[in-house]
C-alpha cells in the first residue's frame, strides 16, 4: 500500500474521531459472526507461556485444549514459548518508523507475529506468577507491536492506537493459579488484558483456569 | 535515605523515564542526608541477581517502567519473577513505583499502578505509592512549556520525598493531569501527534510510503 493523499489521511482522523469505531476497517465487522466461523472452521493459535518443564501438567491440557478444538474442524497451532528464541522488545520503534510492520530482531517472533495475525482466535496460556501472567508471554506479547500501527485514534473517549491490518483474531485467557491468587489477582489480569485488548484490536472472550476441562474451554471457543 | 532506583525501561539510560527519575533525583538529592543510586534492568538481564542483592539490601526502592501494551514491559517482569525467592521475608524495603505511557493520558497507568502496588503487598512491602504520568513519548520533542511543567512536578515530588519520605498526594494529581482528555482535546492532540511524532520519523527514515505495509497480511 503507497501513501494515502492527504484527503484521504484527513478523512482517516475525521472517521476516527467521529465514529470511534473500527468499522471502517472491517474488523468488528469481521469478527463478529461466530456462524460464520463455525461454517468454515477457525484458524486458531494457543500461545503457551508456560516456563516451566516441571509443569506437564499445563502443557498437556494445552494439547488436549488443541485436540478438543481439532475434533471441531478448527485449525489449531500450538506455540511453545519455551522452546522459542523472543529477544525482549527494546522499545527501538523501527518496525513504526524505519520498517514498519517489522521487527529489527530476526528471531521467533516472526513467526509468531504471521501465526497471529491470521488467526480468528488466540488462546494465550500461563501460569500466574507473582500475580500475573508469564514474564515469558509478556515478553511474547511486547513483540507483537509491529501488527498494530503507531497512529492514535480516539477509541469511545480514550486515546489508542491505529490497526495496521484489517482483520484482529479475538482473545481468550488461560490461566493456572499460583497458591496465593486471589479474587483481586483475577480481576487485575483481567482488566489489564482487557485494556490490552483495546490496542491490539480485539475483545477477551474469555479468563478460565486449567482446572475447568479443556472440552469446556474449547466448546467455549467454538461458541464464542 | 539510600535510595535505590531501578529504571525498567528496555531503552536503558535514554529513556523517557530516565528523564522523569533524573528530575526526582534531583530535587530528592537536594534534601540533606539523601542520595539515590540508579540501576537499569535492560543492563542486567542476564544478571538479575545483581538487582535482586540490590533489593535484598535497599533501604528504600523506587521501581520505574514505561507502559508496555498495557502494563510492564516483559523483561521488568523478568525481575519481578526473579524477586519471587524474596517473598513475605522480613525486612523487605518501602517501595514505590514511576510508571509513564505514551498515550496523552495518565489514566491507562492506573491498571499497572494497581497491579504494582498488589505486588508490594505480595512481596510484604510498605508501599509508599506510585507516580503516574502519560504523554512521555518523545519528551525530547515535546514543547519545553509541557516538558519543563512535568519536570518541574517531578523535582517537587522528589524534594518532598526527600524531606518528608511521602510521595505528596496533591503533586502527584498535579503531575497526573491530564487524567483523560475531552473529545475536543483528542480532535487536536491525535493529528498533531500522528504528525509531529510519527511521520517526521518516518520520513526522516525514508520510510513514509512504508507507513501502511502489511507484511504479514494472511
Amino acid at each position: 500500500m503507497g501513501i494515502p493523499d492527504e484527503t484521504a489521511i484527513a478523512e482517516n482522523y475525521i472517521s476516527v474521531a467521529i465514529h470511534s469505531s473500527l468499522k471502517k476497517y472491517g474488523i468488528r465487522k469481521d469478527h463478529a459472526s461466530a456462524e460464520t466461523f463455525r461454517r468454515r472452521g477457525m484458524k486458531i493459535a494457543i500461545i503457551n507461556g508456560n516456563p516451566r518443564e516441571s509443569d506437564q501438567a499445563f502443557d498437556g491440557y494445552l494439547e488436549t485444549l488443541a485436540a478438543s478444538l481439532g475434533d471441531m474442524d478448527h485449525e489449531v497451532t500450538v506455540h511453545g514459548l519455551r522452546g522459542m528464541q523472543i529477544i525482549p522488545c527494546r522499545g527501538c520503534f523501527d518496525c513504526w518508523v524505519k520498517t514498519p510492520g517489522i521487527c529489527r530482531f530476526k528471531d521467533d517472533a516472526v513467526e509468531l507475529c504471521k501465526s497471529y495475525i491470521s488467526s480468528n482466535f488466540v488462546v494465550l496460556a500461563s501460569p500466574v506468577i507473582m500475580g500475573y501472567t508469564s514474564a515469558l508471554l509478556k515478553n511474547a506479547m511486547d513483540r507483537l507491536i509491529p501488527l498494530i500501527h503507531p497512529y492514535l485514534r480516539d477509541e469511545h473517549g480514550e486515546v489508542h492506537h491505529l490497526p495496521r491490518y484489517d482483520a484482529y483474531p479475538l482473545m481468550g485467557l488461560l490461566l493456572s493459579p499460583e497458591p496465593s491468587t486471589d479474587r483481586e489477582d483475577v480481576e487485575i489480569i483481567t482488566d489489564i488484558y482487557r485494556r490490552a485488548c483495546i490496542n491490539v484490536m480485539s475483545e477477551l472472550k474469555f479468563v478460565e483456569f486449567s482446572e475447568k476441562p479443556a472440552r469446556e474451554v474449547a466448546n467455549a471457543i467454538n461458541n464464542n | 535515605m539510600r535510595l535505590t532506583i531501578i529504571n525498567g525501561s528496555p531503552r536503558g539510560e535514554a529513556s523517557n523515564t530516565g528523564a522523569l527519575f533524573s528530575h526526582f533525583i534531583r530535587g530528592f538529592e537536594e534534601t540533606s542526608g539523601n542520595r539515590a543510586e540508579v540501576l537499569y534492568i535492560i543492563k542486567n538481564l542476564k544478571t538479575l541477581n545483581v538487582l535482586v542483592d540490590a533489593f535484598r539490601t535497599a533501604e528504600a526502592v523506587l521501581l520505574g517502567f514505561p507502559l508496555y501494551v498495557d502494563t510492564m514491559p516483559g523483561s521488568f517482569k523478568m525481575f519481578l519473577e526473579a524477586l519471587e525467592p524474596l517473598a513475605g521475608r522480613d525486612n523487605n524495603p518501602p517501595m514505590g513505583f514511576l510508571i509513564q505511557n505514551g498515550f496523552p493520558e495518565t489514566y491507562h497507568n492506573r491498571f499497572a499502578a494497581r497491579y504494582m502496588e498488589k505486588f508490594a503487598k505480595r512481596m510484604g512491602c510498605r508501599c509508599f505509592g506510585s507516580i503516574l504520568k502519560g504523554g512521555c513519548e518523545g519528551l525530547s520533542i515535546q514543547p519545553a512549556f509541557l516538558t519543563e511543567k512535568y519536570f518541574t512536578y517531578l523535582y517537587e515530588i522528589g524534594k518532598a520525598f526527600g524531606e518528608r519520605g511521602v510521595l505528596d498526594e496533591r503533586l502527584l494529581e498535579k503531575l497526573a493531569q491530564p487524567e483523560h482528555l475531552t473529545s475536543e482535546n483528542i480532535a487536536q492532540v491525535v493529528p498533531f501527534v500522528n504528525k509531529a511524532l510519527w511521520d517526521s520519523q518516518l520520513e526522516a527514515n525514508g520510510a513514509l510510503e512504508k507507513n501502511f505495509d502489511r507484511p504479514y497480511q494472511p
